[in-house]
């Protein structure tokens, strides 16, 4: 039942990949060949990989730090780190990596982009350690205490799983991210992407580059699947217990409290603080409330659609991973991965390519802008769902059937509804994520259509950052919205 | 309690969703309140490489003085190039307004492109347009050598210059920049291929800082980051305008007569062979080259006219004053050459 | 029969789980299928239950083969180790779960309450609940819809050993009352035995007996079902014309006609001891005081060791020298 759904979630993600298969096969095997023994396609590819490493690296760090302080300790103003902690997910990366390198401007290169792609993708990775960290069993953590194991070991082989699939979003997040990385001069796989697109008119290579793109993630994600193993993370049905909270000691009170706050100004203080710089810098450039209007609900509009449709695919998708073991469901979880994989430009032109053939009425309507959102941030949804329904012991499910309810029904009735919390949470996730887009934006919008991130694109594109200001100020406030619901709801008690 | 407030989180972008979808508000969505194929016939739509903050008063004036339903989109002009020729047959432009030659090129070279009218050819010297017709240019941008008059006494005059020791790790340039690309095809054209390799080489060498585009080379340069830098001209102009000449410590140099870099480069225009409007375009084509945007380019984008008899901005070299190399601009198109000689030294 | 399993097989990747079980259940019946975890008891089940399919053979419910029926047209009703209420469910909705919609829900959901004694619960969420009471309640939501059968998988596995014991009885009365067939999966035989009306003991996926608690006990089909039904001293013996000589000296046993050599077992209540020269000679081990009875360990002076159950004012301390004989007749298996 569904399997349908699935199947068609799945091909819609794949799609991408046959275009970049249709375009790469033009040039013939001698250009795949040329494009992938270039010297420098093997350089970037390495810088890529080590760029996503290091930042995966440190958002674990990161990430897992902040949620123990947050979730297992009596930091003191613990829940105001808790949503401050999800607030950078409001910073799109260009914007940040803009106002890091305006404030300084010897920050590039390398550890340029580290830092900002750190600051701005850390809660990919301490949303779901956070949410780990609040069900994990306080009795598992008693007894490596008592076996006089630190309480790390246990704690940390339990995060495992979240942690792996955080820092997998994260680390193909940074293989696919042009638009920091750009601004921060350092040249990655994304940048000979768009190069070719861009300076040589020249597809070919560009989507042989892309493939090799998928083929490095798929790589990614079949280890990360590894790493999840066979083990069964699902619930019991046992009554929760209330999370116990380890007290501080003074000087790692002040440790604790100097770390979340720096990362807390470096990753959000900063940037918001630079928008309102630009605010009030920019404040003789006039101000179009009808513009600003019309991008804002542009935005909420889109994104929300996005996110809805991204939601509804995820659900199918996320449900069969979360229940089934084996090639199938391993193929339909991984193949929604493939957006998250390749640049927006090359998910953009090949919804264009598909568009135009096959799809011509909707083709520059909203409709495709919102499908290309769907297939940019399914993985995120689809993370969501899977995490969410293990949270719903499969028991229940069979208890339900035992009752007179058909699969559709106890999906319906009892999964969803158990799953509710932590889907919605996925949903807001693609929300914001996709009020952030820009490449994809501005290829599938319809034209005339301009979102905030488009009309930021258009004023610092012309470097009016005067005028780019209120855009920016306002994506952000409102990306913080969905942001801050994430945060609070990782410093519940029941999370 | 939380999953209500997360429902409510949902719901509230989901009204707005369908306010926005249903027609409330048209600037959003405005094909859904309009019968699609009525909108398809009604409108001339121009994608548009060229910023919007830049052109768009200028499309306000096209719509004023033709009475055409302009619909605009706005990207960037290579992936608008690589969008028309993913869309082929089916394209929605009418009308392709490009920021360079390079992407005009491109698209002639697909064979996307129907030809202009003679008559509105000539009205932009030969050396502005394609030689087959199908794309013209409607402004000019000149090629400079932006230097710190503080720590430079005498600016270079030659693209040559600027491999001297005394620059080393002190000049910017942006290998992925269309213009920058634009200038190193001429400077193949020009020079020779060898000639060409070895600069570019010598540059690298010479520890070249790159930076992704025109105006942060600029912003360098006036914060002393680096002594020069390869820009076109109007950056300065309206960097000027904007900050006044206290401002902008930095000085342009136009390099001396023949020398590659001093290309005169154009944002031009072209009628997409698939559209359905071709009168239409084409008469959108006509008012870019009319006396009115030919002003607007000269006063508002600092750009140079290329229709004989408007006036360039004040404090602007003339056009003809520039004598950049002797080339044929249709030549430009060679860019995927120039890719890969740039590929080859590892600069893209 | 109300349920019928009928040679039923399974294999899982290659290992036999269930090789051809049989069981029937009769109208109104409680069944224990008592075993081993890994016998296959609770693959069994999830058979009858529909969760899994069958490899070969059929399941019939009310005279009905439901063999290829999903779960929820089998008209079962499933109580699970963990109570598994819907969390997101009020206790009276988790009841009213598979009732049909309108009529008299509100009534049946009352009244399976208070069949499990939680009358007036309904308003409360599971996880106000104890342990025992979401048990109470996961029952009362299996029977709201006057299931054919009733599943038991090891309902009490998770409960203080302490509540069991009271859980239990009201679990039964609760059957009993609402008049169900029901099937309990347990490992336990103390449970199986005081609650079940009959005992089915499974050993590697096969019902090896079947009967009521005390049949079984007293005449079990082998000595694995003997030592496993309660315990017992197995010793070694010769059997001749109904008695059997072993290291007790000679016994009677329960069922004659057996010959040769076996082993004989011995319950720990039929140990009656007695001064040293009454019986065979040994010396007490160990002393174990429950209250109600003990338990003696005598080292025999032959070398056998046995537990001995006696009434709980025993006079014996460890080191005394004790008799030990045997009353009534002892189980006899050939080998």
């Amino acid at each position: 039942m569904l399997l349908v759904p699935a199947v068609f979630a799945a091909l819609v993600s794949l799609l991408p990949i046959v275009y970049l298969v249709v375009r790469a096969a033009e040039g013939g095997l001698g250009v795949v060949a040329e494009t992938l023994w270039r010297a420098r396609t093997l350089e970037l590819a390495v810088r890529s990989l080590g760029l996503a490493a290091v930042v995966t690296l440190l958002c674990v760090v990161i990430g897992v730090s902040l949620a123990w302080l947050v979730v297992r300790t009596d930091l003191p103003g613990r829940r105001v780190f808790g949503v401050l902690a999800a607030l950078p997910l409001a910073v799109p990366s260009y914007v940040a990596a803009y106002t890091w390198v305006a404030a300084l401007p010897d920050l590039s290169g390398f550890w340029g982009s580290v830092m900002v792609l750190t600051l701005v993708s850390y809660p990919y990775v301490y949303l779901p350690a956070a949410a780990a960290l609040a069900r994990l069993d306080p009795a598992m953590e008693e007894v490596a205490l008592s076996l006089g194991r630190g309480r790390m070991s246990v704690v940390l082989r339990q995060l495992r799983p979240s942690v792996a699939a955080g820092g997998l979003l994260v680390a193909m997040y940074v293989l696919a991210e042009f638009g920091a990385v750009a601004i921060m001069r350092f040249d990655v796989f994304t940048t000979q992407i768009y190069t070719s697109y861009r300076a040589g008119f020249d597809r070919t290579p560009a989507a042989v580059l892309g493939l090799l793109l998928v083929v490095v993630t798929s790589a990614i994600v079949v280890a990360e699947a590894r790493s999840r193993g066979r083990a069964s993370y699902a619930t019991r049905g046992a009554p929760a217990r209330r999370r116990r909270v380890v007290a501080l000691r003074p000087a790692a009170r002040v440790a604790g409290l100097a770390w979340s706050t720096s990362v807390a100004v470096a990753a959000v203080g900063f940037p918001f603080a630079a928008i309102c710089y630009w605010l009030l810098d920019g404040a003789s450039a006039e101000l179009r409330p009808a513009e600003l209007f019309s991008a804002f609900g542009a935005t909420l509009s889109m994104s929300a659609a996005g996110a809805l449709v991204s939601t509804a695919l995820a659900v199918p998708v996320g449900v069969i991973a979360a229940r089934h073991r084996g090639r199938t469901a391993s193929f339909l979880e991984q193949s929604t991965y493939v957006g998250h994989a390749l640049p927006g430009i090359v998910i953009a032109l090949s919804l264009v390519f598909f568009g135009v053939r096959y799809a011509y009425p909707l083709y520059q309507r909203w409709p495709m802008l919102v499908l290309a959102y769907a297939v940019l941030f399914l993985p995120a949804a689809v993370g969501a769902v899977r995490a969410s329904v293990l949270q719903a012991p499969p028991v229940v499910e069979e208890v339900a059937r035992s009752l007179g309810r058909g699969p559709l029904a106890v999906m319906r009735e009892v999964t969803l509804p158990l799953a509710l919390p932590g889907v919605l949470a996925g949903g807001a996730l693609v929300f914001l994520t996709a009020m952030k887009e820009l490449p994809a934006t501005l290829l599938l919008r319809p034209t005339g259509m301009e979102t905030l991130a488009t009309r930021l694109w258009t004023e610092t594109g012309s470097g009016a950052y005067g005028a780019a200001a209120p855009y920016a100020a306002l994506l952000m406030l409102v990306a913080a919205v969905p942001g801050f619901v994430l945060g609070h709801r990782s410093t519940r008690e029941d999370a | 309690m939380s999953v209500r407030r997360l429902i409510a989180a949902a719901i509230i972008p989901l009204a707005l969703l369908a306010t926005a979808c249903g027609g409330g508000e048209p600037a959003a969505a405005p094909t859904s309140s309009e019968d699609p194929e009525k909108f398809e016939d009604a409108s001339l739509v121009i994608y548009s490489g060229r910023n919007e903050n830049l052109v768009g008063p200028l499309i306000d004036k096209l719509k004023t003085a033709t009475g055409l339903d302009v619909q605009v989109r706005y990207g960037d002009s290579a992936e608008l190039a690589a969008q028309i020729l993913e869309e082929g047959e089916r394209t929605r432009a009418d009308l392709f307004f490009s920021q360079d030659a390079g992407a005009l090129g491109a698209l002639s070279k697909a064979g996307v492109l129907a030809p202009l009218p003679q008559p509105l050819l000539d009205r932009v010297p030969e050396k502005y347009r394609s030689a087959d017709g199908t794309w013209i240019g409607v402004s000019g941008r000149a090629r400079v050598i932006v230097y710190d008059p503080r720590t430079v006494q005498d600016p270079p005059k030659s693209v040559f210059d600027l491999t001297d020791p005394k620059y080393k790790d002190k000049v910017g340039w942006a290998p992925t920049n269309a213009s920058f690309q634009s200038f190193v095809t001429a400077l193949r054209l020009v020079s020779g291929e060898d000639k060409a390799r070895k600069w570019l080489e010598d540059m690298k060498a010479n520890g070249t800082q790159t930076f992704s585009n025109n105006g942060n080379i600029l912003n360098a340069v006036d914060e002393g980051k680096v002594s020069a830098g390869l820009i076109n001209h109007y950056y300065w102009y309206e960097k000027v305008a904007e900050k006044g000449e206290a401002g902008v410590p930095s000085k342009l140099s136009f390099p001396a007569e023949g020398d590659p870099g001093a290309l005169v480069n154009v944002a031009g225009v072209s009628v997409l062979k698939a559209s359905k409007h071709g009168a239409a375009a084409q008469k959108a084509a006509e008012f870019m080259l009319g006396t009115e945007a030919q002003k607007y380019f000269a006063d508002e984008t600092k750009e140079y006219p290329l229709v004989e008899g408007v006036a360039t901005a004040p404090g602007l070299p003339a056009l003809d004053s520039i004598k950049g190399p002797d080339l044929d601009l249709s030549k430009l198109d060679s860019l995927e050459q120039t890719l890969t000689l740039l590929k080859e030294v590892g600069l893209v | 029969m109300r349920l019928k399993v009928d040679g039923v097989s399974k294999e899982f990747g290659g290992t036999r789980v269930l090789a051809g079980a049989s069981l029937s259940v009769a109208d109104g019946e409680l069944a224990a299928v008592l075993g081993p975890s890994g016998c296959g008891k609770t693959t069994l089940l999830r058979i009858v239950a529909g969760f899994e399919s069958a490899d070969a053979g059929t399941v019939a419910i009310g005279g009905v083969d439901v063999t290829g029926l999903p779960p929820e047209r089998r008209r079962i009703g499933i109580v699970p180790q963990e109570a598994a209420l819907f969390p997101h469910l009020t206790v009276a909705r988790n009841v009213a779960f598979g009732l049909p919609r309108g009529g008299r829900r509100d009534e049946r959901v009352a009244e399976c309450l208070n069949l499990v004694g939680l009358s007036g619960y309904g308003e409360r969420m599971p996880h106000e609940l104890s342990g025992g009471q979401q048990q109470r309640v996961a029952l009362a939501r299996a029977l709201a819809p006057r299931p054919g059968v009733v599943l038991l998988d090891e309902p009490f596995n998770a409960l203080d050993r302490s509540l069991r014991v009271s859980v239990r009885e009201d679990v039964r009365d609760a059957l009993k009352k609402a008049d169900a067939t029901a099937v309990l999966v347990t490992h336990d035989q103390e449970e199986a035995m005081s609650m079940a009306d009959t005992v089915a003991v499974m050993r590697e996926g096969l019902i090896v007996q079947k009967g009521d608690p005390a049949s079984v006990y007293a005449a079990p089909h082998d000595l694995g079902v003997a030592t496993f039904v309660g315990e017992a001293v197995v010793l070694d013996a010769s059997a001749e014309r109904g008695v059997a000589s072993c290291a007790l000296g000679s016994l009677p046993l329960r069922s004659g006609g057996g010959g040769g050599r076996g082993r004989v077992a011995v319950r720990p209540e039929q140990f009656v001891v007695t001064p040293p020269e009454a019986g065979v000679a040994g010396l007490v081990e160990r002393v174990e005081f429950f209250g109600h009875d003990a338990a003696l360990t005598v080292a025999l002076d032959n070398g056998v060791v046995i537990r001995a159950r006696t009434r709980g004012d025993v006079p014996h301390r460890p080191g005394d020298r004790v008799g030990v004989g045997v009353e009534g007749p002892v189980l006899f298996f050939e080998l």
